[in-house]
């Protein structure tokens, strides 16, 4: 499989080779363009794991509840994918370790690479992110998508991120819900607020911005619809 | 002090990294991501009353945050703005790098840095840019933001610019509300108004417009 990222940071698309059996998981809706000589299969789940559950599991992610399977046949093919939002995409390689995926920012994986809905605690309701994320695991390409150019941070103490920036981590950090500096006063009028605060070692991704604050800022712009 | 501006020019974003002792000022809620080594203290963007003014008139934060790296090594923080756009860098070292900048157009600033809420006219709020503007001066560097990218322009003479597109001029160019051509070409040509600002200076433009971006959803939803 050889993966290529192309048009950064904003109007990021996917190209994806495959070579004969070859094939990976990805969202339902995000193929853009394909070759002949590629299967799909849409299922809920991934091949001898879990059933209809996992497609609903998944919707609670923010996720579609469909996964289509991409199967290369003799020929070999290719695949093109891109998110809904303008943003960025991520291609990651995972060596057996385990990546939590931020709900929403999961692209695709290789079908080698097992796929969870995580539950990370209630903190995750703090975190300006979806409740459920996911779990990826194995080894194989993985890519995730942002709205914003996604930066990656190797922490090797202490990082904080604040809550709606975060887009995937490895599982060997942990995070919690703190504050923006050393009061809370000071975090909470100086508009931060909550934030993560991410311990261990291990890679982090951020994206530069958010959509939900894009969201707020353009919102009292538009209209409301007409009843 | 290091800093570069990464994801130009849609999702720009500045990497900062502040050496012990050293702090940043920002608006409220700019910070994505830092180093555990960097403490926030809010305070009033210049007071109660002129808070609340800059707020209101100068759509910016009635909180500023200090970003200070209390550590004892270097350690990193970036800045971000809610719409994808550019962000530009203003360096001041005398009277004649002030510029006078479009309210919410203020991102952050090094300590030196003075912005100040000041008088536009109606002139300027008709044309959409707001009735008052900001003014930025002292020494130091301070960070714009825009929605979509910048235009830089050298102007001698005269120039037109759509209304919600200029960023910032400097203090000794007017600005003059007129219509784009005469009474068809403004009301067809889908100009209206434009801002026509004249002396000579450096210019800059944003390539979008947020009310324009709203204008052209409305419809949709």
């Amino acid at each position: 499989m050889d993966i290529e990222i192309n048009y950064r940071p904003s109007q990021t698309a996917a190209k994806i080779k495959l070579n004969q059996a070859e094939g990976f998981y990805a969202e339902g809706g995000s193929m853009i363009a394909m070759s002949g000589g590629v299967d799909i299969e849409t299922s809920t789940h991934q091949k001898n794991k879990g059933g209809l559950f996992s497609g609903i599991k998944r919707m609670l992610a923010g996720e579609n509840f469909f996964l289509n399977q991409y199967k290369a046949k003799s020929g070999g093919g290719e695949v093109w994918l891109a998110p809904t939002l303008p943003g960025d995409m991520c291609h990651f390689q995972l060596e057996g370790q385990k990546v939590v995926v931020q709900s929403g920012s999961f692209v695709m994986c290789d079908q080698n690479v097992s796929l969870n809905v995580g539950w990370q605690g209630f903190k995750n309701a703090f975190s300006g992110e979806g409740l459920f994320w996911l779990n990826l695991e194995g080894k194989g390409d993985v890519v995730f998508n942002s709205f914003g150019y996604i930066y990656e941070i190797d922490v090797t103490d202490e990082y904080i991120v604040d809550s709606g920036h975060i887009v995937a981590f490895e599982e060997t950090l942990d995070f919690k819900i703190s504050k923006a500096g050393s009061s809370w006063v000071h975090s909470i009028l100086g508009g931060e607020g909550l934030v993560c605060r991410f311990q261990g070692r291990g890679k982090l991704w951020c994206q530069s911005h958010n959509s939900s604050s894009f969201g707020h800022t353009l919102g009292p712009k538009l209209r409301p619809r007409p009843a | 002090m290091e800093t570069e501006i990464k994801g130009h020019p849609s999702f720009s974003h500045i990497h900062m990294k502040l050496g012990p002792g050293e702090s940043i000022i920002a608006e409220s809620g700019a910070m994505a991501s830092m180093d555990v080594g960097i403490d926030l203290r809010s305070k009033m963007n210049g007071g109660f009353f002129k808070g609340l003014m800059i707020k209101f008139f100068g759509k910016e934060s009635f909180f500023l945050s200090k970003f200070t790296n209390k550590s004892e090594r270097p350690a990193s923080i970036v800045f971000t703005q809610s719409v994808p756009g550019d962000i530009y860098e203003h360096k001041l070292e005398s009277k004649k790098d002030e510029l006078y900048i479009q309210p919410g157009a203020f991102l952050c600033r090094t300590k030196g840095v003075k912005v100040k809420l000041r008088w536009a006219g109606l002139k300027s709020w008709l044309g959409g840019e707001g009735l008052f503007r900001m003014k930025i001066s002292g020494k130091g560097t301070c960070w714009i933001s825009c929605f979509g990218s910048i235009l830089k322009r050298q102007i001698t003479g005269d120039h037109l610019i759509d209304t919600g597109h200029l960023m910032a001029y400097p203090p000794n160019m007017k600005i003059k509300l007129q219509l784009a051509g005469g009474i068809f070409s403004s009301l067809f040509g889908g100009e209206g108004f434009v801002m026509r600002i004249e002396g000579e200076g450096e210019v800059l433009i944003q390539s979008r417009s947020i009310d324009g971006m709203a204008g052209w959803l409305n419809p949709l939803l």
